[in-house]
């Protein structure tokens, strides 16, 4: 350690060696947790449930499961990619290698404008529950001006959070979103005791093996339309994935913690979404956004009832750093790359935060979930199309850019070629035939929450085409005053550029 | 090399404070002044966050470049260090491994409770650090 130098890798790192093994199984069931609450089950399913019954009815715990599936195959290009160049601009950064500047800043473009919408969304949960918590038996819509004001209340106490930088300790998130799963399971385990000894709603109806089945939903559009829907519910975990292998020690089977997490994921949505449509029935539940807090007073009865609903907000609460963190820096990232002015990637001197970037995210959010609100209520379903589009889109071109960016590796082991070569394109090619049907689905305005046409088109299309062309205006026009970002070259997997483990293999660990 | 006052560094007006305070002492000592900037960022759950990392590294280079310079002008043997840890955790493994007579950080003179949402590095310091901690509070 020179002392005249700037010497950034010289930090003295203290290694406690025989805490190692005990760190390490803390550590497993700490990333299973983190794996399972980075998604945010909770509020995710608030937030989706009601409205996939709405399309799918009985079927929705197979539209659950089989969404999961170009996820899956998604989430392996994400964690190589991530391999290789571990960039906080995901999409953007890794499609612009792949496949060019104008592809990866559309996909840089599609990750800020889904999670501005899902902000709204965010909010608009957070608020109703707030209320729904301290006057259980509230009519959502009695009190759409105040759910809106403490909607919007969240998202700057949220954005002042990211802002600050503030986290909480690994052990009181590990806390809080433990039981969040807890709560989630035993509301399942007691909506399914009830109905199975006849102490359910009068609207309950038993499990059928059907409810699983994909192939009982008569309507691809409708099965389409749900798996759509439900890609948003396991929307982020795919960081999951790549923060599991890290946290994990290499000498234990590294993976295993996000294997594990997933089936206990997939486990969760199917089984609760099914108790709740047993309980209740799936006409009760239909289109709400509070399905969980209805059904948490019938299941769980006063004063019990509460957890269900603290386990949401709690939930809501967690997902902003799975939204808002990893945003801002795609914005960060796209602005040190020039693809952005360099107003977006400022850093604050105190809390070293890209806090230009998270203001505006926050700011537009507001600015978002108001101007929705004003325009209609029921657009917060068409905004949940809109921004499973958007998912779908720049997932699908993660995908594609992973097979790209490691052609010239594909083969060059089996691992490779299944790990790189064929579960990145068929999440892409799943996800981009679920964008097109969909796309053609949703421009049929009947088929919109709301019922009414846009310019005699569907609003979740005109929400979705609308945000793209308005990035590709910004883009062109940005391309035309800064173009030295659009010069970048392509790039393919290289390793004595991007690391790797000095293995042959790409794939190292399954 | 022992005896150095270590600095924390990061270019807001606290840290100001803490070098005001270091450039005369290290003249009475004849101590040399190390600035260190601890620059891993909040919010490590995530973890594609190269970007952010360096653009905060960047940052710090700039901030402590310029310090260095102001520390050197008034005739001060001066060196940096940029740390990828926390700020706190990289005053104290820093000051401690390279055997420093003390480190010296700025305080805004927040109240306990403000300082614990906000993050307050001294107050971390104070608990973490086996060398000893100077707390120059920021003048109104």
């Amino acid at each position: 350690m020179e002392s005249a130098s700037i010497a950034p890798q010289a930090a003295p790192v203290t290694e406690t060696g025989d805490k190692g093994l005990k760190k390490n199984a803390i550590s497993y069931l700490s990333s299973i947790v983190i794996g399972v609450a980075s998604t945010a089950p909770g509020y995710s399913l608030a937030a989706t449930l009601g409205f996939v019954i709405a399309g799918v009815g009985l079927q929705s715990p197979a539209v659950l499961w089989v969404a999961f599936i170009p996820m899956l195959f998604i989430a392996t290009s994400y964690f190589y990619m991530n391999k290789a160049d571990p960039d906080c601009g995901t999409t953007f950064s890794w499609v612009t290698r792949a496949m060019g500047p104008s592809l990866g800043w559309l996909g840089g473009w599609a990750i800020i404008v889904a999670d501005i919408i899902v902000m709204a969304n965010l909010a608009q949960i957070a608020g109703l529950y707030s209320i729904l918590l301290f006057s259980p038996s509230t009519d959502p819509d009695s009190v759409i001006l105040l759910t809106t004001a403490i909607g919007v209340v969240w998202i700057v106490i949220m954005t002042a959070i990211c802002t600050i930088g503030i986290e909480l300790s690994a052990r009181v998130q590990q806390f809080l979103l433990g039981a969040e799963v807890l709560t989630l399971t035993a509301f399942a385990v007691v909506a399914l005791i009830r109905v199975y000894s006849g102490n359910a709603l009068d609207t309950a109806v038993t499990p059928d093996i059907s409810w699983f089945s994909p192939f009982a939903i008569d309507s691809t559009s409708a099965l389409i339309g749900g798996v759509l829907l439900s890609v948003f519910i396991y929307w982020g975990w795919d960081s999951a994935v790549t923060v599991n292998e890290e946290t994990e020690d290499s000498s234990s089977s590294p993976g295993k913690s996000a294997i594990v997490s997933t089936i206990l994921l997939v486990l969760i949505y199917v089984i609760v979404s099914t108790a709740a449509i047993a309980f209740g029935g799936p006409d009760q539940l239909s289109d709400s956004d509070d399905v969980l807090s209805i059904l948490g007073t019938q299941v769980f009865g006063s004063p019990l009832d509460k957890i269900i609903i603290i386990a949401v907000l709690t939930s809501a609460a967690a997902s902003t750093q799975t939204t808002i963190l990893p945003t801002a820096r795609t914005s960060l990232s796209m602005a040190r790359a020039k693809a952005m002015p360099a107003y977006f990637g400022k850093i604050h001197p105190r809390y070293l935060t890209p806090h230009v970037s998270t203001l505006w995210m926050g700011g537009l959010s507001i600015l978002w979930y108001v101007g929705l609100t004003l325009v209609s209520t029921n657009i917060l379903y068409d905004s949940l199309a809109a921004l499973g589009l958007m998912i779908a889109f720049y997932y699908g071109i993660t995908g594609f850019a992973c097979v790209i960016f490691y052609r010239k590796d594909l083969f060059k082991s089996i691992k490779n070629f299944f790990f790189i070569g064929v579960a990145p394109t068929i999440g892409a090619v799943m996800l981009t035939a679920i964008l097109i049907k969909s796309g053609v689905d949703l421009s049929d305005p009947a088929n919109s929450e709301s019922g009414t046409a846009w310019l005699g088109v569907g609003p979740p299309l005109i929400i979705a085409v609308g945000f793209m062309v308005m990035g590709l205006v910004l883009m062109i026009f940005w391309r035309a005053r800064e173009p030295e970002f659009w010069r970048r070259r392509l790039e393919t997997y290289d390793e004595s550029i991007h690391g790797g483990a000095g293995a042959e293999e790409v794939v190292d660990n399954g | 090399m022992a005896d150095e006052l270590v600095v924390g560094y990061d270019g807001t007006d606290g840290s100001d404070a803490a070098l005001d305070a270091a450039i005369p002492l290290a003249k009475d000592l004849g101590a040399p002044v190390l600035l260190v900037f601890g620059y891993m960022p909040p919010g490590q759950y995530v973890s594609e966050n190269k970007d952010h990392i360096e653009a905060v590294r960047e940052m710090g280079e700039k901030v402590t470049g310029e310090a260095a310079a102001r520390v050197r002008e008034a005739g001060v043997e001066v060196s940096v260090e940029l740390v990828p840890e926390p700020s706190a955790e990289a005053l104290a493994d820093t000051a401690k491994a390279r055997g420093a007579r003390m480190i010296l950080v700025g305080s805004y003179g927040e109240r306990p409770i403000t300082g614990a949402i906000l993050g307050s590095t001294p107050h971390r310091l104070l608990h973490l650090s086996e060398v000893p901690v100077l707390v120059v509070r920021i003048s109104d």
